[in-house]
């Protein structure tokens, strides 16, 4: 029973999701041509519905206060050819607690690419949302974005948070342990 | 823009068939297996080998120096993935760890057993912390010293494991991505602290790591193993310094009592039984490859389907890197409607893919079972055959580690001169296509190890297809060379199948 749960469970979940893409991962690399001098970008390619779609965030690594852009190129799957309606590019904190999304722009097509420029102030991770909508069904990709250096403290913090943990409670217990033989030792041995 | 390495060419794909015909023949009709005379040498009487063994069997010295250089470099791994640059291939994270590191390991695994084991950074660490000891025996209340729940003995945590592993690395990304690279080595010490500080000895190498029981399993057909010098000693040994530890030396790891060991799956070469028996009479020496897995090794019904799970996971590596894997999982997406990173098509595949090698297995065994004149219940039978997808596994994993390794290690200086790969930039099209045009080893020598190692997979698995169904016979049957027919059916079709991964183009990773 909890077998056939799962499997409906399963099915619901890949079909309830035909349209959205979430944190789909990049990787830097340099993105035309071998005599392109344009700088590397960090590369996405990835699949939604009908639509194979590239994405690609300039420079690869973006500081705080630096002039930005993403260009979004997407083709239909089935005859190749490029997706012509309007793109909306959103932004919000990759975090638990993240704030309001903003909206960046919204992009008509230009050379068969959809160009959207941003600036952000402040380090962080965030995820540009690019959304249309094509044959009556909404799109909605995920991008994540990195500006400036990740913090690595989160998990060298987890880490040391969790090791300290175990090896303390196993201190706690074995010192317990320790005493209670020992109390049981010296109930043991005759008074006298 | 991704390269693709060239797959073996068709001549050496000739060879390599011809030679296995000519073997299959030879192994139908040649009867019994025969064994050299003499199939050990003691390791110590060779020179200069003899030296080192010695100086490693007699003192923890050598090799916790050799751990030192392994955890510094470990903590090097953690420290360029969370700090350096997200160019995997200027970052020492991903570059050791997926080119150098996963790819060499299962090479070494023939030359040297599961030596990485004894000097393993995670276990290593977590020993430190635990126990709060370099190398001496440290006192009882390190660790809580629990046993092992009954339904955790087994290795089916290490399958799991290993299949997480697999995911992650190649539907995930993980070898292409730095942190994340960090992040798994960091998840790694704390698993194994974890254990380590909860039950006895050493539970976490023994069951749940993935790569300890890969590289314990693949040692079955190393040529080397540690053993006793002398069976009788060990024979009238009532003392057991080995299994219960000296006053100095921690007692084994893995719970194994030396004068009964017959596998080396569970060694983990930590060189504590040298160090601790009194009658100085373990020690290390070369033995006949997959001798092991012919004749020493007991069947257990979790371990075969480690086995058979590890010559499906090598597979679904290379599937992996093939061209027409993209386009199928592209389709297979659509059909189920999967989007972004395509993580559900992927894992359904990957599923697949584990599957079907383990139906053909099972239907084989069935197979097999009813053609026997004795009656053996299916899963002894099932536990007893798996041996022969070691081989099978092994080679294959070799085989196409070579390509990584030859192929992408290129330019590993480099990136050893600026660990966090500061101030670099994801290599041209250009450079892609020089590294690619610039194998380590000359490319058809690389194809003939390859064409070779497939050679020598088939045939160990004949060989130990063919003692292993003697063995289920017993004495008392009369010996029929049908009875081999469904085992070759599979040997025959994994090595089919590997050999024309092989001839594939493979996708370079970086």
């Amino acid at each position: 029973m909890h077998v056939i749960k799962l499997l409906v469970f399963g099915i619901i979940f890949v079909f309830s999701h035909s349209v959205l893409a979430h944190h789909v991962l990049g990787r830097p690399s340099y993105s035309l041509g071998e005599d392109s001098n344009t700088p590397p970008s960090m590369q996405v390619e990835t699949q939604i519905g009908d639509f194979y779609v590239t994405y690609m965030a300039f420079p690869a690594f973006p500081k705080p206060n630096e002039q930005g852009r993403v260009n979004l190129y997407a083709s239909r799957i089935d005859n190749g050819l490029p997706f012509d309606g309007k793109v909306t590019f959103k932004v919000r904190d990759d975090s638990w607690f993240a704030s309001a999304e903003e909206t960046l722009g919204v992009q008509d097509i230009d050379d068969n690419v959809y160009r959207q420029g941003f600036l952000f102030k402040q380090d962080g991770d965030y995820i540009i949302t690019a959304e249309f909508e094509s044959g009556g069904e909404p799109y909605m990709i995920d991008f994540p974005l990195r500006i400036g250096e990740p913090t690595p403290i989160g998990p060298i913090g987890i880490t040391v948070a969790a090791l300290v943990t175990i090896l303390a409670v196993v201190n706690v217990m074995q010192r317990k342990r320790r005493f209670r033989l020992k109390a049981q030792r010296a109930n043991r041995e005759p008074a006298s | 823009m991704t390269m693709t390495h060239p797959g073996l060419p068709f001549e050496w794909l000739l060879l390599a068939i011809t030679l296995m015909v000519l073997g299959v023949l030879w192994a139908m009709f040649r009867l019994p297996v025969v064994y050299l005379a003499k199939p050990y040498i003691n390791i110590e009487r060779i020179p200069l080998l003899g030296s080192l063994a010695r100086l490693f069997a007699a003192s923890p010295w050598p090799l916790l120096f050799l751990r030192f250089i392994a955890v510094a470099l470990f903590l090097m791994v953690i420290a360029a993935g969370l700090f350096g640059t997200p160019v995997p291939e200027h970052n020492l994270a991903t570059t050791l760890t997926w080119t150098i590191w996963w790819t060499g390991l299962i090479i070494t695994v023939f030359f040297l057993g599961s030596a990485w084991c004894a000097v393993c950074p995670w276990d290593a660490i977590a020993g430190w912390l635990v126990r709060r000891r370099l190398w001496r025996r440290s006192d009882q209340s390190a660790s809580l010293g629990l046993r092992v729940p009954k339904a955790w003995r087994n290795v089916w945590p290490a399958l799991i494991m290993f299949a997480g592993l697999t995911w992650l690395e190649l539907g995930v990304g993980v070898t292409t991505n730095p942190y994340a690279t960090a992040v798994l080595s960091l998840v790694m010490v704390v698993l194994a602290t974890v254990y380590m500080a909860v039950f006895e000895r050493k539970a976490f190498c023994k069951h749940v790591c993935p790569v300890g029981r890969t590289v314990g399993f693949y040692a079955q057909l190393s040529m080397v193993e540690l053993r006793p010098r002398q069976q009788q000693t060990c024979d009238d040994c009532e003392t057991l310094e080995c299994y219960h530890g000296s006053k100095q030396i921690e007692p084994c790891p893995t719970n194994l009592v030396m004068g009964r060991l017959t596998q080396s799956t569970y060694c983990t070469s930590c060189a504590a039984c040298t160090m601790s028996c009194p009658h100085d009479n373990v020690g290390w020496r070369l033995r006949s490859p997959a001798i092991e897995a012919i004749r020493h090794a007991r069947p257990h019904w979790d371990e075969a389907w480690f086995m058979v799970g590890l010559l499906a996971l090598t597979s679904f590596h290379g599937i992996t890197m093939m061209g027409f894997w993209e386009k199928g999982l592209s389709d297979f997406a659509r059909v189920i409607g999967d989007s972004g990173q395509l993580l559900w098509s992927f894992s359904l595949g990957m599923l697949i893919v584990f599957i079907v090698p383990a139906v053909l297995y099972t239907v084989i065994i069935r197979m097999t079972q009813g053609m026997l004149p004795v009656a053996i219940p299916f899963k002894q039978l099932f536990a007893k055959l798996a041996f022969i997808s070691l081989p099978l596994a092994f080679v294959y994993h070799i085989a196409h580690n070579l390509n990584h390794l030859v192929r992408e290690s290129r330019g590993f200086t480099e990136v050893l001169m600026n660990p966090l790969g500061r101030d670099t930039l994801p290599y041209s099209s250009h450079e892609i296509h020089m590294r690619h045009m610039q194998p380590l080893l000359n490319e058809q020598l690389l194809f003939a190890l390859q064409a070779g190692l497939m050679v020598l997979g088939f045939w160990l698995a004949v060989q130990v297809l063919k003692k292993r169904t003697l063995d289920a016979l017993g004495e008392s049957q009369q010996w029929r060379a049908v009875y081999l027919f469904p085992g070759f059916v599979f040997i025959v079709v994994v090595t089919a199948f590997n050999l024309w991964l092989l001839a594939q183009p493979m996708v370079m990773r970086m």
